[in-house]
């Protein structure tokens, strides 16, 4: 088992009511299957792909990546800075 | 001699001139700076007044893509000498100065105006930070279009 800390920013916070969860998930388990779990505990989450940027260990991660092990990921949309 | 190389996220007032001081080198002629400041009246689009902005980030994050984007300055602009990349938060009023980008270099035809526009713009496209609007009507997440591609 690998267990990750999930941070949420912006709106995906507000809309969650979460700063900060923790997940076990299975060793191999990619950024798409962890996108579903996601989906399936918060269905407040936006299912576009547009909308749910994800991050792990600080740098942005995609669909087919394997999460590491104790990873720190970030969930948030499209960043507004400036 | 050293390049300097600033990137922050802040909560204080942000200081031009001790930012425009820690860029500046012996050889340095040029400097040019953007900031942006919150609006407080939108003219552009819907037309509407905001009250405020609160700005949120993802710290370590947030200062990790300010480098990267530092780098990125520099390798589209080997003349560029000293670069600062700062982002105010918290809760900033109309008029408030929001983010300062600024690059030094020993002349001003040496692309310190692109690199300036260049840094600012790629913040808004890939640093982790985001500001919820609030304006008479109610407040609102305002949410960027720029989704990263691999090794961004």
């Amino acid at each position: 088992m690998n267990k990750v800390k999930i941070l949420f920013f912006a709106t995906l916070k507000d809309r969650t009511g979460t700063r900060e969860s923790h997940l076990e998930i299975s060793a191999g388990t990619t950024v798409s299957e962890l996108k579903d779990l996601l989906l399936q505990r918060f269905p407040e989450l936006p299912k576009s792909k547009a909308s749910l940027l994800v991050a792990i260990n600080k740098e942005y991660a995609f669909d087919q990546e394997e999460i590491p092990q104790g990873a720190e990921i970030a969930l948030f949309p499209p960043v507004s800075g400036g | 001699m050293d390049h300097p190389t600033i990137f922050s996220i802040t909560e204080s007032e942000l200081d031009l001139n001790d930012l425009l001081a820690q860029i500046t080198l012996p050889a340095t002629g040029a400097a040019c700076f953007f900031s942006g400041v919150v609006r407080g009246v939108t003219a552009r689009g819907e037309p509407h007044q905001t009250l405020h902005l609160e700005y949120e980030a993802y710290v370590p994050m947030a200062e990790a893509k300010m480098k990267q984007v530092a780098d990125e300055i520099r390798q589209r602009w080997p003349d560029v000498e000293g670069i600062a990349i700062v982002q105010r938060v918290g809760t900033l009023m109309p008029g408030t100065p929001t983010v300062l980008i600024g690059c030094t270099a020993a002349h001003r035809d040496t692309g310190v105006f692109e690199a300036a526009r260049y840094g600012i713009d790629r913040l808004k496209e890939i640093v982790p930070i985001w500001k919820k609007e609030v304006s008479p009507a109610g407040e609102q997440w305002i949410e960027g279009d720029y989704v990263p591609k691999p090794g961004e």
